[in-house]
């Protein structure tokens, strides 16, 4: 147990540098790419009294940092996410958006795109991510009330797990009737905001995901070992003298907050909080509470380095991120999965 | 580490916040340092037609004519710029035809400060086309130029419907176009505006008639075999992509409502390059011919 111990924290400093190596990739490769001079004038080009920053010193400053940082926050919240639905729902194929966070997410991108013109409403940066995550809350909000039984007021895991997947089913449903009625160029907005990109990050969208990220991961953590309880099984937990019931709305409303509010800026990012938790668990073994701080950095990690190749591979063009998680993502997963013997 | 990252990111936040100093919005003109990223196939057509190709330093991705425009580097698709990747560029301006996104990334240029320009002609129609060439000729100063255009392009279409009239028929044209935004084959209807919208001008330029009403939308799914087989065409035109998807005669008549018209019977099915048929610009004029062409051919 102490060896495992030693181990698992190895593995979270480990990890910790690899997220400072690939943060600082990140501020400095790009469709610019910025050298340590460089980002060292632009820094000071802040200092009250010194010149107006140049054209590319801005551009490090108010969109390569912005995007860095909420790219770590991101990746952060999705991994997390992640860990937090699997260890609730004992189950190695949930990911974080499966209470209906994504999909309603995506309903109300769909939403904004195809009536945004209609109701006039305005595209500042804010409509977007708000609809969004009007549209993640509503739609998980819908599953809890859904799941909840007639009887005691309470949800059992499989009944939220079935529901999740119904309520998904519906909004997809819905997003395909707008992508129906949508003409040409919003049926491609809603296709390329379900393949995410972090090119609209800003230093709003910053503090809002770093606050929803930090809070989640924290209340997270205060709870990791009454899911460590869980894992055994709802019933023994009790026994255990776990609340199984308030840990189940906690969680959920934490998962909820992160991922609804780091979808809205970024649009659906797929695979990150599916995989990350396994890797980790591969590596060091199921106590959520490596798990967690292992999650929120190897999320932070992979996501940066998916952002990384998504701005390089085309320069100045981009990818949009989501078709790279899955490119990186795969095949460190399926070669983890054939080297160990993996029980979840 | 994150808690030290948020309250990082938070003193930079107050930093950049109080930095307001950037803004007043800046007018565009031409000049002779200009540097423009041109996002809109048909602007930059009309950029080199002009001649005024050589301050143009990034384009979209789908502005693939003239052959030469693949010299300038690609921004990347219309409605997923990144705003880095273009001012990578260092453009003094960017001029767009209001079809760019995504929201927030358009948001950030505007925030950076950086010249915007839209032209306010649009080439919806033949007439609309010489006024936009024109507009643009006078904001790159070659006002010549674009005048000689707009007379190649009338000189070109008088000779296309001179030979237009030797065609004594007047066929039904159904529209079938690969819409592959959502992987679906879509009908154009009758009527201007909206997507698709030169497709009716052009067939009634090149004589002859839209065969499917557009019930106020440009482009409708070819779900309903219903609509096309009420319409009975005499001739079908699938554009380009659409029609080499499918490859073979047997594969078009599978598609609904097909099978039943005139057109399938007596094998008046033709493919049509998409660029040719839904489109105006300058080389509208001679377009009309190419389409008269093919649908009237026995």
């Amino acid at each position: 147990m102490t060896k495992q111990h030693g181990t698992r924290r190895g593995l979270l400093v480990v990890l910790a540098f690899a997220t400072l190596i690939v943060l600082a990739a990140s501020i400095r490769f790009g469709a610019i790419d910025f050298s340590v001079a460089d980002i060292r004038h632009a820094l000071t080009s802040l200092i009250p009294g010194q010149p107006e920053p140049t054209l590319d010193q801005r551009i490090f400053l108010e969109l390569r940092l912005p995007r860095a940082i909420l790219c770590l926050f991101v990746g952060a919240s999705l991994g997390v996410g992640g860990t937090l639905m699997q260890a609730l729902f004992r189950n190695p194929i949930v990911e974080p958006g499966l209470v209906g966070t994504s999909s309603g997410a995506a309903f109300g991108s769909a939403m904004f795109f195809v009536l945004g013109g209609v109701l006039h409403l305005s595209a500042s940066i804010w409509t977007l991510p708000i609809a969004a995550c009007i549209g993640g809350i509503t739609s998980t909000y819908l599953v809890f009330l859904l799941a909840k039984s007639r009887e005691d007021g309470r949800a059992s895991i499989v009944m939220l797990l079935l529901t999740g997947l119904a309520v998904n089913a519906l909004f997809m449903s819905a997003i395909g009737f707008l992508s129906y009625i949508a003409r040409d160029p919003q049926a491609r907005s809603i296709t390329f905001w379900s393949l995410g990109t972090l090119s609209g990050a800003n230093w709003k969208s910053v503090v809002i995901v770093s606050i929803s990220t930090t809070t989640g991961t924290l209340l997270a953590l205060r709870f990791a070992k009454q899911l460590n309880a869980l894992m055994i099984g709802e019933e023994e937990a009790t026994y255990l003298g776990v609340n199984v019931n308030r840990l189940k709305w906690i969680v959920l409303s934490a998962n909820v907050v992160i991922v609804a509010i780091a979808t809205a800026f970024t649009g659906v990012i797929s695979f990150v909080g599916l995989i990350v938790p396994h890797i980790l668990r591969m590596l060091g073994g199921a106590d959520n509470r490596y798990l967690i701080v292992g999650s929120a950095l190897l999320g932070a990690t992979l996501l940066s380095l998916a952002d990384l190749i998504a701005r390089l591979s085309l320069r100045p063009a981009e990818l949009p991120i989501g078709i790279v998680t899955s490119a990186v993502g795969v095949p460190i997963f399926i070669t983890l999965l054939r080297r160990r013997q993996y029980v979840f | 580490m994150r808690r030290i990252l948020t309250v990082a990111s938070l003193a930079v936040v107050m930093f950049s916040s109080s930095c307001s100093r950037f803004h007043n919005a800046p007018t565009v003109t031409d000049s002779k340092d200009a540097r423009y990223v041109v996002i809109s196939p048909i602007y930059n057509e009309i950029i080199w037609a002009l001649g005024a190709q050589d301050k143009v330093v990034g384009v979209d991705l789908s502005t693939t004519y003239p052959p030469d425009v693949k010299k300038v580097t690609t921004v990347g698709y219309h409605r997923a710029l990144s705003a880095e990747g273009i001012l990578s560029l260092h453009p003094t301006a960017i001029i767009h035809d209001n079809n760019i996104g995504p929201p927030q990334v358009v948001e950030q240029l505007k925030q950076m400060n950086i010249a915007m320009k839209t032209f306010t002609a649009k080439n919806d129609s033949f007439e609309g086309t010489k006024a936009l060439i024109r507009e643009m000729g006078a904001y790159f100063h070659k006002e010549e130029k674009a005048e000689e255009l707009c007379k190649t392009m009338d000189a070109q279409k008088a000779a296309s419907l001179e030979k237009v009239k030797q065609y004594s028929d007047r066929p039904k044209v159904a529209v079938i176009h690969f819409g592959r935004a959502s992987n679906v084959y879509m009908v154009v209807g009758k009527g201007s505006g909206g997507d698709g919208g030169g497709v009716s001008q052009m067939i009634d330029l090149a004589g002859g008639d839209m065969a499917v009403e557009s019930n106020g939308r440009g482009m409708q799914r070819l779900e309903s075999p219903e609509i096309l087989a009420q319409a009975n065409p005499d001739v079908i035109l699938l554009t380009d992509f659409g029609y080499d998807r499918l490859g073979s005669m047997d594969q078009i008549k599978a598609l609904p409502g097909v099978a039943t018209s005139n057109a399938a019977r007596n094998g008046h099915i033709y493919r049509i390059e998409e660029n040719v048929l839904n489109y105006f610009g300058p080389r509208s004029g001679e377009n009309i011919e190419k389409v008269a062409a093919v649908i009237h051919q026995k």
